[in-house]
């Protein structure tokens, strides 16, 4: 089957599903129920179901029991099946959740929101999603203009640079990052540090705090950036903070808080959390594997 | 990272006292890429002492000198000194709790056995430390089961009502083995609880005992008993030994398990039903067969008679969330009372909830230092945490006037936010916690912080002594 057979046989599935279409198989089956939308009602938003919450299995041993266990975990427990099949809303949910781990990865954060926080935007040397996603490289480099607006945002030697970065998901900057970011200057400011205004990052990579570091000489770059989303959240958020970030700097030398969004670390909470390591890290000079051995050397 | 912290359980109940020592292991269950989850992981005794008669002056004074040599002994014993114990509790149970000079006992054993072993009492809570102290709680969460655990001591019985893991109820009966005491030699009745006195012909101080003579009190308290799980229907009988101050339980279609010195004489009763000069080998037996008629199969726990040590020993503390604030704390904090904002108010007028609340605490002296307890949101906004602090700041102002500094307690995961956020307008000291549930009437005890800082250790209690 080539591609353009592959199409019309999907165009032709989902507008069977959707009731548009008259079934050109045998096998007719009337899809009577999918009249929702003429009657003025709208469809079930399945996303909004809490999947720690759902349990489909018919005539189960102990109900009671797999929920206490569903509680714990967001994978897909405990669906049920349509023979050897998952059940209809199980795929699609499973679809529904994917299409926004795609659209996450895919789309751009709004500029009004960039606005609207008083972000500095600027932008590494990807021009397009497309080149982002297939030159890893170039997301973690700026060119001359945007260098110059870096320095200037942030003046020389700072002693942090905050950096929102678009990263992989879009839609967990714009769920995640304001707050954050706002607890992350009221702790820092705890402390007595000062860390000025925010760089907003474009098709941006971790990498990119390097460059940053390099070109600002920041003791620390603390970059709030989206993570690869997955079908538990498209909106998980990660902080890499950096001590003496500059080109070259090994990996090891970064902490990174991940897992930041609703159901996980809340971004206020991590906000609160962040701030105190960037005050930690600036006292012992150190980040990564290096200040947790520092840190483990003291403890316990 | 992994932290182990001695703690020291004491019991003094009605007929005995013990001690045991126990390790409790701290560790960070989160990954390295994640914000520190620090919980202890591990509960292990290392220490049981041995189990003495609960020394007494007269029927209603505790012998503290007597109570503090034993656990001066047990210490040198065990090989631990003061200054190694970490936390701990100490518990004054059953009858006991009801001597004139309790809560005196009580504090100054909890002073002398450690900087951070709590004063613990109240026949709730009681039930709880004993119930965990036996595993129950563990085992209905294991198994997917409601457990109606009944600690059965010399004075009381208490009892937990735990499903799936989840504490459901608890009680307290006047029932226990040594409501009346028999002079082993002369077999004479030597005391009658003033609950039983009058109530059955001929059982009075001096009669000879027989076990025809108290076969009628036994039945009373086995059928109490049994009405409690729902296996009789409740009458006034359940009533009538259902401790004061406390609600009768009300279990149906749940498993049995016992522990206290009683549950013993159930599993290995004595040959000689004299052997304790009291009626808990016969309570034992009674209950045994009650039980065999009805075919019921008990659950057993993995304590009997050291339950409520063992749950006072180890697992009366717990551990606030991992990230916290606190500054210029003189830790450990004692027994300060909860003040519980209830979700409706805190959506509501929460500044004038907490200054309206605040002044039931106040006495002729005053206000004095409470602990503020909110549940929080899941995940707020920056602006709802700046609201919710200046919210508990303006509250909480009559307070501050007098001196006393704020400590917030919240359920969700929100307190180094919140601590940050208030930093800048409070001056000196300042407390934050979340990761703990509390209600208004509990107390608080809260340790110095604990694995690396991330944690502080907090024993959350009630200490209604029940009025006389």
């Amino acid at each position: 089957m080539n591609e353009t057979e592959l199409r019309s046989l999907v165009e032709r599935m989902v507008a069977e599903l959707a009731g548009q279409a008259p079934s050109s198989s045998g096998k007719t089956t009337s899809y009577q129920q999918a009249d929702h939308a003429s009657s003025g009602e709208m469809l079930k938003d399945i996303t909004e179901i809490d999947l720690r919450k759902q349990y489909l299995v018919k005539n189960p041993y102990n109900a009671t029991a797999f929920l206490e266990l569903k509680a714990k975990t967001p994978a897909r427990l405990g669906m049920g099946r349509a023979g050897a099949r998952y059940k209809t809303e199980t795929m699609l949910r499973m679809r529904a959740d994917h299409a926004a781990a795609q659209d996450s990865v895919f789309s751009l954060v709004e500029e009004d929101f960039v606005k609207q926080n008083n972000f500095v935007a600027v932008q590494t040397l990807c021009q397009t999603k497309d080149e982002y996603l297939t030159r890893p490289d170039r997301g973690r480099r700026f060119d001359d203009e945007n260098q110059a607006i870096i320095k200037k945002t942030l003046g020389q030697s700072p002693k942090v640079a905050l950096v929102i970065g678009d990263g992989l998901s879009s839609a967990a900057i714009e769920a995640n990052a304001k707050d954050c970011l706002q607890a992350v200057r009221a702790g820092l400011k705890t402390f007595g540090i000062d860390p000025g205004p925010a760089l907003f990052v474009k098709y941006c990579r971790v990498g990119a705090s390097d460059h940053i570091g390099e070109l600002t000489g920041a003791e620390v770059v603390c970059m709030l950036v989206g993570e690869r989303p997955g079908l538990v959240t498209a909106e998980s958020m990660s902080a890499y903070i950096t001590y003496g970030a500059r080109i070259g700097i090994p990996e090891s030398k970064r902490t990174v808080i991940s897992n930041i969004h609703r159901q996980g670390t809340t971004a206020v909470e991590a906000g609160a959390h962040i701030a105190e390591l960037v005050k930690t890290m600036l006292e012992k000079k150190a980040s990564g594997v290096e200040l947790a051995q520092m840190e483990r050397g003291r403890g316990a | 990272m992994t932290e182990t912290l001695k703690s020291v359980g004491i019991d003094i109940g009605t007929s005995t006292t013990q001690l045991v020592v126990s390790e409790l292991t701290l560790q960070n269950q989160s990954n390295p890429f994640s914000v520190p989850r620090v919980a202890i992981t591990e509960k292990t005794i290392v220490y049981r002492s041995e189990i003495y008669f609960t020394p007494l002056l007269s029927d209603t004074v505790i012998d503290a000198k007597g109570v503090r040599e034993i656990v001066a002994g047990e210490y040198q014993r065990a090989g631990i000194r003061r200054d190694e114990v970490q936390t701990g509790a100490v518990i004054i149970t059953g009858e006991t709790a009801r001597k004139e000079n309790a809560r005196e006992v009580l504090s100054a054993l909890s002073e002398f056995a450690g900087d951070f072993v709590v004063a613990t009492a109240g026949p709730d809570l009681e039930s709880i430390l004993a119930a965990r102290g036996a595993g129950v709680d563990e085992i209905s969460k294991d198994k997917h089961i409601s457990v109606l655990h009944y600690d059965i001591g010399g004075g009381t019985s208490n009892l937990a009502l735990y499903s799936n893991g989840h504490l459901r109820a608890t009680s307290c009966l006047d029932v226990g083995g040594r409501l009346i005491k028999i002079d082993a030699g002369s077999k004479r009745i030597a005391y009658v609880s003033p609950k039983l006195e009058g109530r059955f012909p001929g059982v009075v101080r001096g009669a000879e005992a027989s076990e025809a003579l108290l076969r009628p009190v036994l039945d009373e308290m086995i059928q109490s008993l049994l009405e409690a799980a729902g296996l009789e229907a409740p009458s006034a009988l359940l009533e009538f030994y259902t401790t004061q101050g406390t609600k009768p339980m009300k279990a149906s279609g749940v498993h049995l398990s016992f522990s206290g010195g009683v549950a013993d004489c159930i599993y290995t009763p004595p040959a000689d039903w004299l052997a304790y000069g009291d009626m808990g080998p016969l309570l034992g037996q009674g209950i045994k067969k009650a039980l065999d008629r009805r075919g019921v199969q008990a659950v057993q726990g993995v304590e009997t008679i050291r339950a409520t040590v063992v749950g006072a020993g180890a697992h009366s503390m717990d551990v606030s969330g991992s990230t916290i604030y606190y500054r210029d704390v003189s830790f450990p904090l004692k027994n300060i009372p909860v003040l519980r904002i209830d979700p409706m108010e805190e959506s509501g007028d929460l500044a004038s909830a907490i200054s309206e609340k605040l002044r039931w605490y106040a006495d002729e002296g005053g206000l004095s230092q409470v602990a503020l307890a909110l549940e929080g949101e899941t995940s707020p906004s920056y602006s709802r945490v700046i609201a919710l602090a200046e919210a508990i700041q303006a509250g909480l102002a009559p307070l501050l006037q007098q001196g006393f500094f704020p400590i917030v307690v919240l359920e969700r995961d929100l307190a180094k936010v919140l601590g940050q956020a208030m930093a800048p307008t409070i001056s000196g000291t300042l407390l934050c916690l979340d990761g703990i549930s509390v209600s208004n009437g509990d107390y608080i005890d809260i340790g110095a912080p604990v694995a690396g800082g991330t944690v502080v250790p907090v024993v959350v209690k009630t200490l209604a002594f029940e009025k006389k």
